[in-house]
């Protein structure tokens, strides 16, 4: 209703977002470029996607694709991903419902996929974003920070996002709109530490250098020089130290130089496995005593269940 | 060289603090699940790794900077520095050893005669501080050497200092005056 009247006459592109279950997929397939091909429009080496216009809606695009609307927003979201054009004035709150039960029907042996909420990029003005947002609560505008906003308060009756992913969620999206760039690496908990938005800037300039083509110009360099620097250092290899004493320039680490692998790699080849929940860890130098709870483990090849549980160990 | 007992005495090491940088930014959590021997600590923003063959602790920092303590001697920090570089290597990050500096030297020294503790630091006014109340041991702070030295009324010093050499060199300038404050041991 409101929305239709404040549409232009443009047509009205509705993307739903179906969002798994898992926690961590969200932010990982957000945000993970890695294993997902990356169209950009503004990118000199990458193909452009667009919608072609003889299309028949809806569309169903697969994962990892950036997309613009006609507004110009660039949307990258890594699920998979229906595109529908809805009539102008019709209420797109309810086609999405209608669609996006469909779909879910559809797709009942995936993991269950919570409602969706239809992402709906246009150029209503910023101002009256909210209120429709607060009033139709499933129609998010994220041209505009308190929609992204709105769209987390969506999903966390849902996922149970705790505070602290929340807020970060919600920064990486924000900076995600704006900037557009790729990321590696990105898991579900994101980085708290280090200065507020710069030390995320720094991972993605020390993106995988495969993506060479893909960051600007300055960034190239960047990794030219890095890659010069490290192209002695293999990952596996050791080399006996020539100068590693006395020679205190900038980076001697020629791929190890003598320095000997972590003793004992076979402590872990054990199969005495507890996973379990804490109460309290406690460490003196190299004593440490745990106070376990609601666990299992795998010991002597038998299995164990406990409620509770006391240990102490020496590193 | 400058030494003016005879006896020598044995300073012990007990602490060399070195710092260095990776010139990479460090993905915490990577380190936090993939490393060994780390204890991940996301409320202060850094990930602690230890390491047995020098038994050092690291304090790493996403910035790439590393704080490694725990050394007994510079090239034990030195080397240790090293093999932690060399394990955040393995975990994928491209790690450049730079920027490798002993911060910190902490060694305990113990004279072979009690000291009287109002009398040093009556006999050094602006250089030694005293304040019972606070602290047991009188404070000596040898400015150009940058060097802290405690005087424990048992003889024991603790010194520390930007280097070993500073140290050593510290210990030494200190023993004349310790020397004449000397309280004698038998008590009746």
């Amino acid at each position: 209703m409101e929305l239709g009247k404040d549409l232009k006459k443009e047509n009205f592109y509705i993307l739903e977002v179906i969002v798994q279950k898992l926690l961590f997929n969200i932010l990982s397939l957000v945000f993970s470029s890695q294993h997902n091909v990356l169209f950009q429009n503004n990118s000199e080496t990458l193909a452009t996607f667009s919608l072609p216009a003889g299309l028949a809606y809806p569309v169903q695009i697969p994962a990892g694709v950036t997309l613009q609307t006609a507004s110009g927003q660039l949307y990258k979201v890594n699920v998979p991903v229906v595109v529908t054009q809805a009539p102008v004035g019709q209420q797109p709150a309810t086609q999405a419902m209608q669609k996006v039960t469909e779909w879910r029907e559809a797709s009942a042996p995936q993991p269950t996929a919570i409602p969706p909420n239809p992402i709906a990029p246009h150029e209503v003005e910023t101002s009256s974003v909210p209120a429709q947002s607060v009033t139709q609560p499933k129609t998010i505008l994220p041209s505009s920070k308190e929609a992204i906003v709105i769209l987390l308060g969506q999903l966390l009756p849902f996922y149970k996002l705790d505070f602290s992913e929340f807020t970060t969620v919600m920064f990486l999206l924000a900076i995600h709109s704006q900037l557009d760039l790729g990321y590696s690496q990105f898991s579900d908990i994101v980085q708290l530490d280090g200065p507020a938005g710069n030390s995320d800037l720094e991972e993605e300039e020390e993106v995988p250098l495969e993506e060479n083509d893909f960051l600007g110009i300055i960034n190239a360099e960047a990794m030219k020089a890095l890659q010069e620097g490290n192209e002695s250092s293999d990952g596996n290899s050791i080399s006996s130290s020539s100068d590693g004493e006395g020679a205190d320039e900038l980076d001697p680490l020629n791929s190890g130089d003598d320095v000997i692998e972590q003793d004992i790699p076979d402590l872990f080849d054990t199969d005495n496995v507890i996973v379990c929940q804490y109460d309290k860890i406690h460490r003196s130098k190299n004593r440490w005593k745990f106070h376990l709870k609601d666990g299992v483990m795998c010991y002597g090849g038998r299995d164990y269940v406990f409620s509770k549980a006391v240990g102490e160990a020496e590193w | 060289m400058d030494s003016s007992n005879d006896e020598a005495l044995d300073i012990i090491i007990t602490n060399v603090v070195a710092t260095f940088r990776t010139r990479c930014h460090l993905n915490l959590r990577t380190i936090a699940l993939e490393g060994t021997n780390v204890i991940y600590k996301p409320e202060v923003g850094k990930v602690l790794m230890k390491l047995r063959k020098p038994m050092i602790t690291a304090s790493i920092w996403s910035s790439g900077k590393i704080i490694c303590t725990g050394a007994t001697s510079e090239d034990e920090a030195k080397l240790g520095a090293r093999r932690l570089a060399r394990c955040l290597q393995k975990l994928g990050f491209k790690v450049r050893f730079s920027a490798f500096k002993v911060v910190n030297v902490l060694a305990v020294c113990s004279m072979p005669f009690a000291v009287n503790l109002i009398n040093f630091t009556k006999n050094n006014r602006p250089i030694a501080s005293y304040e019972p109340e606070l602290h047991p041991a009188a404070t000596y702070r040898i400015k150009n050497l940058k060097a802290t030295i405690q005087v424990f009324s048992t003889g024991s010093l603790t010194v520390t200092g930007p280097n070993v050499q500073n140290v050593a060199t510290a210990v030494e300038q200190v023993y004349p005056l310790l020397f004449e404050c000397q309280k004698p041991l038998a008590k009746t």
